[in-house]
């Protein structure tokens, strides 16, 4: 159980036109299990290497459970990382690879094997420590991986897109794992991806960086209902915006007035813009809403297996929405529908 | 700490470095200086008397472009050792790729019985030492009329050299897909059009590798061409290796000049092909 | 399928004419001569005298028991010196910008050079008038000539494990390079977060990470110093004289009769030679059985 603060981080490599981290600050709780969100060479990975001891900051600090990590060598840092492609030493069997970092601390060989046969336990692969790394499967070496990681007990855990490498089904598998393991130990851990969906379903926060800043560091829920900025937005998927000008106290945007109170109702500058998620747009043939509704027709209905997604043309602007299922009846293309935005659901940003 | 282990590596290079020129530095000194006499680190007087004496360099007072062309026509040992070498290492190069090409393509892309067992036994001159297999062969030549002809050291220059040939092209076709030349040819082209523009350029950066090597083995190939030539066909290593024996350092030293020269200057440019091979590189160990 | 298989044979029979007849014709000729089978003077019957007197005669026994000593010393020392420069090297520099260079300098320089011209080289900067020998008198290490080390020509075979070394360690290099390479330094890296300080990163990541290819480079090495003639030929001496250039000169002898002797020996040295690649081979399909 280890806190770590992460305080105005910054490195640069030469012949960069940029900083690959820039000013980052994180706190991160004991315990918490945090995603390093963003798009590849938004310097996450060079976040975590920072963490380990492999890259040096330019300048700031880490600082896990009071004391700084920097002046500390790599190997006494009690930081393990797990790399993408999972790196088992090829000529070592599943057991060595398990004892590795035991045996880099000297300890007999007695206790290593007690401790590697519980490790495999606990990633549930009891009976494959005699087994070479390319006997292995995907998900198994993934696994062994973890083990090998956990093993010393280290103060944090740190994984570098740790679902990328395998099938969508082995990955809802190895979620869990990950999720129940780390309850279980309670080992403050961080993890890099790009997938927002990953991060979504496996993190109790999630650090969202662009191009090296860090752009906010929030619970999932937030991404998606008061996203940061339209960037932050867009990068968590289908959301539509509306760009819009403050009128009086009133809301005007390119498909009319619209009531909008939310907390920030105050901070938004004259120009900014309104995004709503498709799912949250209520739709119908009659007009059956009463506020923020309009009217529109339909340019095209795609039906994609567990939703069917409308595009609805309402003056200049087209709005996407997507209902469950098969839809609503009886609406086919160029027909005219009434559309409601739920006030709720709307956020508004300024950038 | 970092730095100062930075510096001692980039001195561990000098050092390398220098080490390994250290050789080549002997040879230029020894080859351009006149009595050059122990303890002298540095000769008093260049000279380029071994040149003169190698004829290849006509005498001081008469270096003009017409007295070069005589001197080289006059057909003296060192431009008839150099001659035969071109000639033997251009001829077995070209040989060696031909004859290698199908066998490298059956090889890379086909799989068939007995293919483990062919290629040990093609491989096979690469682990047993030359000696191994040329006298035995000598004593055969002589009786079929080969030893010292001309063809004869060809032909047996052919030995160390096909097993590289052929691994290193069988290398290429391996990764080579042939479905190109299937779209090739049902977008018109004919035989020869497909291996011109679509076989040959996907394979020639393995095979210029494989026709170095060739070259460069042919050319630094002393015992086989020695007892196969039986004294008649003389080279530039056969030469090189009668002076050092003899003992004259100036000469030896401009002769090896001679030797190594073109080599260097091949594998110089040929550099950047090399780089990428293993199967090659495993063969360098042993020029 | 037959058409395949005509073509197949088509393409394989030239190279593998050439080696049969020419290699293992050579070789089968050799062991029949080394047997006493000599047509040329009249000689028919098969025994095994070649071999009984280059190993255990009176006259021969000496300078082959010492010659087979200089040779397993030869080919042992310098295979393992130059694979230790070769690794030291390539592990202090791989970093750095300087390799890529220093590897293209390799390539150019030392891969084309002749391991007969290397030998030449080697009697020039390290013989007892040399270059070495020169620039220690300079620094006033020493006075005459003879205060040098017989470094070239002596009995230890010092010169011909120089040549060795000085080739074969840049051909090392160049192996261990791309090895080096290819592996990246994350495996090092995930040692290092896992808790491996420098050492145990060397002994217990890279080290088995290279061995393969380190330990094939070897058997190259060695097979080839075992075998190989011109250098030992130029930088040798006459007692101890290494198996090659022995097994030569009672080639070359005019007493036909000890020709026999001579391809007795080259069968010796090609015998040694393959059962040491056996060895290995058994080595490592044992490994790989085993895993």
């Amino acid at each position: 159980m280890s806190d770590l603060k992460i305080s105005h981080l910054y490195k640069n490599f030469s012949g960069m036109d940029r900083p690959v981290v820039n000013n980052v600050n994180l706190n991160i709780k004991a315990g918490e299990l945090v995603a390093l969100l963003g798009p590849s060479g938004c310097g996450k990975t060079t976040i975590l290497k920072m963490i380990t001891g492999l890259f040096q900051p330019d300048s700031g600090d880490i600082i896990l459970d009071n004391t700084s990590l920097l002046p500390i060598v790599t190997e006494k840092r009690d930081v393990v990382m797990v790399f993408q492609n999972y790196l088992l030493f090829p000529y070592m069997n599943v057991n060595e690879n398990v004892g590795f970092a035991l045996k880099m601390k000297g300890i007999n060989k007695d206790k290593i094997d007690e401790k590697v046969k519980d490790m495999l336990e606990l990633v549930k692969l009891p009976d494959i420590g005699g087994r070479k790394p390319k006997q292995l499967s995907g998900g198994q070496q993934q696994r062994v991986a973890l083990a090998r990681a956990l093993i010393s007990k280290p103060k944090l855990l740190l994984l570098d897109e740790p679902l990328s490498n395998l099938d969508a089904h082995l990955r809802d598998e190895m979620r869990e794992l990950i999720i129940t393991i780390q309850q279980k130990l309670k080992v403050t851990t961080i993890f890099v991806t790009h997938d927002q969906e990953e991060a979504v379903l496996l993190a109790d926060k999630i650090a969202l960086i662009f191009d090296g800043k860090l752009q906010s560091y929030a619970p999932p829920k937030e991404y998606y209902e008061c996203p940061i900025n339209e960037r932050a937005a867009r990068f968590f998927g289908g959301v539509n915006f509306l760009k819009s000008t403050i009128n009086n106290l009133n809301i005007e945007t390119e498909i009319g007035l619209i009531i909008y109170n939310q907390k920030n109702k105050n901070d938004l500058l004259d120009n900014h813009l309104l995004a709503i998620r498709p799912e949250n747009i209520k739709i119908s043939k009659d007009n059956i809403f009463q506020k923020n509704c309009f009217s529109g027709i339909i340019t095209s209905i795609i039906f994609s297996g567990t939703n069917t997604r409308y595009k609805i043309k309402i003056k200049d602007t087209i709005l996407e929405c997507s209902v469950q299922s098969l839809g609503i009846k009886g609406i086919s293309e160029n027909d005219k529908v009434f559309i409601y935005l739920p006030e709720d659901k709307l956020w508004g940003m300024n950038e | 700490m970092n730095t100062n282990l930075k510096k001692i590596n980039i001195y561990a290079i000098y050092l390398g470095a220098f080490i390994l020129i250290l050789p080549l530095i002997a040879f230029f000194i020894n080859a351009f200086s006149f009595r050059w006499f122990y303890p002298q680190l540095v000769p008093k007087e260049l000279s380029l008397q071994a040149w003169v004496r190698l004829k290849l360099i006509p005498k001081i007072d008469n270096r003009s472009f017409d007295n070069f062309l005589e001197l080289w026509l006059s057909n003296p040992t060192i431009i008839k050792a150099l001659l035969n070498s071109l000639t033997i290492g251009l001829i077995v190069t070209i040989a060696s790729i031909i004859i290698a090409l199908p066998a490298a393509r059956v090889l890379g892309l086909l799989n068939f019985r007995f293919k483990k067992i062919i290629i040990f036994i093609m491989i096979s001159p690469t682990i047993l030492p030359p000696i191994a297999f040329v006298l035995g062969l000598n004593i055969n030549f002589i009786s079929l009329g080969l030893s010292g002809s001309f063809f004869g050291v060809c032909l047996v220059h052919l030995v160390p050299i096909m097993p590289y040939v052929v691994l290193t092209m069988t290398g290429i076709f391996a990764n080579y897909n042939p479905d190109f030349e299937h779209q090739a040819r049902t977008l018109g082209a004919n035989k020869f059009k497909t291996f011109y523009l679509i076989t040959l350029p996907a394979i020639a950066p393995g095979m210029v590798v494989a026709a170095l090597f060739a070259f460069l083995v042919s050319w630094s190939q002393y015992l086989l061409t020695f007892l196969i030539g039986a004294g008649k066909i003389m080279t530039l290593p056969l030469l090189v290796f009668s002076t050092a024996s003899s003992g004259n350092p100036a000469l030896t030293a401009a002769l090896s000049i001679v030797f190594i020269f073109p080599t260097i200057l091949i594998l110089f440019f040929a550099s950047k092909f090399v780089t990428g091979d293993s199967s090659a590189k495993y063969g360098l160990g042993k020029l | 399928m037959s058409g395949d298989r005509l073509k197949i044979i088509l393409s394989l029979t030239s190279p593998l004419l050439i080696i049969i007849t020419l290699f293992f014709g050579g070789i089968f000729y050799g062991l029949l001569q080394s047997l006493g089978y000599q047509p040329a003077i009249q000689k028919y019957d098969i025994n095994f005298d070649a071999y009984y007197n280059v190993m255990f005669s009176e006259r021969y026994a000496k300078l082959f028991w010492t010659g087979l000593g200089l040779n397993l010393w030869v080919s042992f020392v310098s295979t393992f010196l130059a694979a230790a420069f070769a690794l030291f090297g390539a592990l202090a520099i791989r970093k750095t910008f300087f390799a890529k260079t220093f590897c293209n300098f390799i390539y150019s320089l030392n891969l084309p050079m002749p391991h007969l011209v290397v030998a030449i080289g080697m009697i020039f900067v390290f013989s007892q008038s040399g270059l070495l020998a020169r620039m220690s008198s300079q620094v006033g290490l020493i006075g005459s000539p003879s205060d040098f080390p017989i470094l070239v020509k002596d009995k230890y075979g010092l010169g011909i494990i120089l040549t060795y070394v000085w080739k074969e360690s840049a051909f090392f290099f160049i192996i261990l390079m791309s090895v080096l390479q290819s592996l990246g330094e994350n495996f090092e890296e995930l040692a290092q977060s896992l808790g491996a300080n420098k050492w145990q990163r060397f002994r217990y990541v890279i080290l088995p990470l290279i061995m393969p290819s380190l330990f094939s480079a070897s058997i190259i090495v060695f097979a080839f110093s075992f075998g190989a003639y011109e250098v030992p030929a130029l930088l040798g001496i006459s007692y101890p004289q290494m198996l090659p250039v022995m097994a030569f000169e009672f080639f070359l002898n005019p007493d036909l009769n000890a020709r026999s002797e001579g391809m007795a020996l080259s069968i010796i040295i090609a015998m040694i030679v393959m059962i040491l690649v056996i060895i290995y081979f058994w080595l490592i399909q044992s490994k790989i059985r085993k895993n």
